[in-house]
């Protein structure tokens, strides 16, 4: 046998394997302690928990935790970590004294400046538990000054970063006066924001841009239940909806802060019954929420990648073709699918210029 | 459930314990394991482990018959019965779509194209490679390569070993069924060894792979025409080694779980982009999947022994459907054709007697692995772009010049190892093995946990999913 082919007993892989678990209960019990959060609700979680908690407890004084922290604090200051909330904890935005403005001659370069004001878009109100329309018109908004690029923001979770975003950015350059940010993370939403916070994270990955328009694709993981505080709100119960509108209304204000106006995509239909029913239900909340709020916009999109009735299809036509319209999971746009969502989007905003100005393209 | 999880650690920590505690019962033991794979699969959605088991249980019932039979003509029949049925599941789960929209296509050619919305099934994950294994399966027993009497438990858990279940390596029939008849030897488990491969993998797909996925190739290839010469160089060649990480990373701690559990697997992986030529490509890349590809397919097509043109036919088949089995779409099959085309050319140029001196040149190996290298990344342009458009535009945009914008440091430093990573020295990994081998059994077990929180620290957050999952 080889030098470096030493064989073990189950004793001494026993020995192993246990060293190995103490250590990695030591070094990462902050890691288990964010994964346990992580779990839907459920027996996993409920047991996960509180030995997680407990185990975090009794070794925060021992400090690991803080020092992984200043490690990973070190790895984003020499550029190696691409976590939008260390990079602005590492460089900090300099804080610039507030001056007065100074109007300036229209053709003078005006990279960043405050949006207009937007136009509020009245409505009546809604009761609450309707469905979305399977269509919607997207209303004018603001015009922008001439010269000035727009910087548009696309936010959300998988909705917005599968097939959606590449597709509106390969669109996207037959409008010159657009900038496309991308703000968006798989796996996230706005049900539990002890996971994600989007009231912390957003800022982060924004940085200085300031847009003109949002775009949000988001919901897709918010059919589940969360814990607020130590009660347990199951989904779709009267509590549960409550909290979730009031997170998704806490949602827009942020994304409107500088002005912008907001641009929710209804999600569309989804393959599996059950969890089509939830996505109904996570479409609700945001329509009402979106409605009641004078600075978005709800644009449905079961009317484009749905059936007639706004039910599901794998297949249909884009540009004289027949495509799959969703990825393999029935959940995701596929690029192709994509495409009339883009392009209604991005004709929409190309109309929202000056009438001395020419579009750059047509769609 | 992903490897690089919390929930597969407790989920193998438990499965460890308790198959070893019953490593003297064999059969209560398989049967304990074949209940933790399901367990496996199951977490993922148990709606599909029901055709899990009918597809293991139909295979080993075939098997058994085929195994009972002496009757050629049978026998045979047998074979072909299974291997239809097998490959009629996997291509009404796999290919559904891919048909239902070429079929379409083909009729927009001659008149309106048609919308037929009849719902393609949910991709079952890991379809591919069960299949493949009940195909193994049979296709080993018939040639009599499987030289014991074939338990249905044995056929079972062959398929749906949880390590190699829903990305391989492709186990063969004939070299893991024997491992089954037999207790697992509880003296001669190779722990240093399963600790190494653990790591290594994690470091291949957590900190290499996903670090060139989410900072270089996904940008680049959602838009490739913002990005100009350099950019799109270097995400074709990042995403040489991203693929190459992630699924090699699998294949290591797939291999380093079973390995604790006292059972071995092939060798799936052996630094393919040294290769010089694409036969030797093939011996590196995904073994299990290209010996599978020779022996089930080339071969029983006639292989080479029915001269050129037909060589060469069946080595395009062979390609072009091994290309159709890594995803349901054309640009999977222009990567298989452009593999075939490449194995022709190699057969034709080597023919020429002028080759034989360049070989046993210094400078050619070096060369020809330059070149190897670059044809291999042609095809990785048609494996991970969805359209046959934006490959061309990632093409494109080769010839566009303009500023090099995505490459940062750690973008550079993970690309180099998963590149030139495989010219390290098989002594250096014997060398840390040895060194192992000599550290009390507790300091074993503290590296890994160590190593294990460095690949944490520094690999990107949230786990993206292995590539090889969606085949």
């Amino acid at each position: 046998v080889k030098a470096y082919q030493r064989f073990s007993t189950v004793w001494q892989m026993g020995v192993a394997v246990c060293a190995f678990v103490l250590l990695s209960l030591v070094l990462e019990s902050g890691g288990l302690m964010d994964w346990a959060q992580r779990l839907e609700l459920g027996p996993e979680r409920t047991a996960a928990l509180p030995a997680a908690a407990t185990l975090h407890r009794a070794l925060a004084p021992w400090g690991f935790e803080r020092q992984r922290q200043r490690g990973l604090l070190a790895l984003a200051r020499v550029g190696w970590s691409d976590d939008p909330v260390l990079l602005a904890e590492v460089h900090p935005k300099p804080v610039v004294a507030v001056q007065p403005e100074i109007a300036k001659p229209i053709a003078t370069p005006q990279p960043v400046e405050p949006n207009p004001a937007p136009l509020k878009i009245s409505r009546p109100a809604l009761q609450p538990g309707i469905d979305p329309p399977l269509l919607s018109v997207l209303p004018e908004i603001a015009p922008v000054q001439a010269g000035k690029t727009r910087t548009i923001a696309l936010v959300g979770d998988s909705m917005m970063a599968v097939g959606l975003s590449s597709t509106l950015l390969r669109e996207a350059p037959k409008y010159k006066d657009l900038t496309l940010v991308k703000a968006f993370k798989s796996g996230t939403g706005l049900a539990r924001p002890e996971v994600f916070d989007w009231q912390t994270e957003y800022p982060a990955m924004l940085g200085s841009a300031k847009p003109y328009v949002v775009i949000v694709a988001i919901g897709a993981n918010d059919g589940q239940g969360f814990v607020v505080g130590k009660t347990v709100y199951p989904f779709g119960t009267d509590g549960w909806k409550d909290i979730y509108k009031q997170r998704v209304e806490a949602f827009l204000a942020m994304l409107e802060a500088n002005g912008a106006t907001v641009v929710w995509l209804g999600l569309p239909p989804m393959k599996s019954d059950v969890y089509d029913e939830r996505i109904a239900e996570v479409n609700r909340i945001d329509y009402a929420a979106v409605n009641a709020n004078p600075q978005a916009i709800w644009f449905s999109t079961a009317g484009i990648v749905g059936d007639a009735k706004g039910q599901f299809q794998d297949f249909g036509q884009v540009r004289g073709q027949t495509v799959r319209l969703r990825q393999a999971d029935g959940i995701h746009l596929s690029d192709d699918g994509a495409v009339p969502i883009a392009v209604k989007l991005l004709a929409w905003l190309g109309k929202q210029v000056p009438k001395e100005q020419t579009p750059d393209a047509n769609p | 459930m992903l490897f690089p999880t919390v929930e597969f650690a407790v989920f193998f920590l438990a499965v460890l314990a308790i198959a070893w505690s019953l490593s003297g019962h064999v059969r209560t033991h398989k049967v304990f394991l074949l209940a933790a794979s399901y367990v496996f699969y199951g977490f993922w959605s148990w709606r599909y482990v029901p055709l899990l088991f009918v597809v293991s249980l139909f295979a080993g019932l075939i098997a058994q018959a085929i195994q009972l039979s002496e009757n050629d003509w049978i026998r045979k029949r047998l074979l072909v019965f299974g291997v239809v049925v097998c490959l009629v599941v996997l291509a009404y789960y796999k290919y559904t779509s891919f048909l239902l929209l070429s079929a379409m296509g083909i009729w927009g050619l001659v008149g309106r194209t048609p919308v037929w919305n009849i719902p393609a099934p949910f991709l079952p994950l890991g379809i591919s490679f069960f299949v493949f294994h009940a195909i193994s399966l049979m296709g080993d027993v018939y040639r009599g390569k499987l030289k014991s009497r074939l338990r249905l438990l044995d056929a079972l858990l062959y398929v749906a070993f949880f390590p190699q279940l829903i990305a391989g390596p492709i186990l063969r029939a004939s070299k893991f069924i024997p491992q089954l008849l037999k207790p697992v030897d509880a003296s001669r488990i190779r722990v240093n060894r399963a600790f190494l491969l653990i790591l290594a993998g994690l470091f291949k797909k957590v900190i290499i792979s996903n670090t060139l996925a989410t900072r270089l190739v996904e940008p680049v290839f959602a838009t490739p025409a913002d990005f100009h010469r350099g950019d799109v160089l270097l995400a074709i060649y990042g995403y040489a080694a991203e693929i190459y990480c992630d699924f090699s990373g699998y294949t290591d701690i797939a291999t380093g779980c079973a390995m604790l559990l006292g059972y071995h697997f092939p060798r799936n992986f052996n630094a393919p982009y040294k290769a010089t030529d694409p036969q030797e490509f093939w011996q590196r890349w995904h073994i299990s999947l290209s010996s599978w590809l020779r022996d089930y397919l080339y071969i029983p097509l006639g292989g080479s022994r029915h001269g050129t043109l037909r060589t060469y036919t069946n080595l395009m088949l062979t390609m072009l459907l091994g290309g159709l089995w890594h995803g349901a779409s054309w640009t999977f099959v222009m990567w298989g054709g452009l593999q075939g085309g490449y194995l022709i050319v190699h057969r034709l140029w080597s023919q020429w007697s002028a080759v034989g001196r360049l070989r046993n040149s210094t400078w050619w190996p070096w060369v020809a692995r330059v070149l190897m290298f670059h044809a291999v990344c042609l095809g990785w342009v048609f494996f991970r772009s969805p359209t046959f458009s934006l490959a061309g535009t990632v093409l494109h945009q080769l010839s566009s010049s303009g500023v090099v914008t995505l490459a940062s440091w750690p973008v550079i430093v993970t690309l180099v190892l998963g590149i030139f990573g495989q010219y390290l020295s098989p002594k250096l990994r014997r060398g840390v093995e040895a060194t192992m081998s000599r550290l009390p059994m507790v300091a074993n077990g503290a590296a890994l946990a160590l190593g294990i929180f460095v690949i944490e620290m520094l690999g990107p957050t949230g786990v993206a999913p292995f590539i090889y999952f969606q085949f």
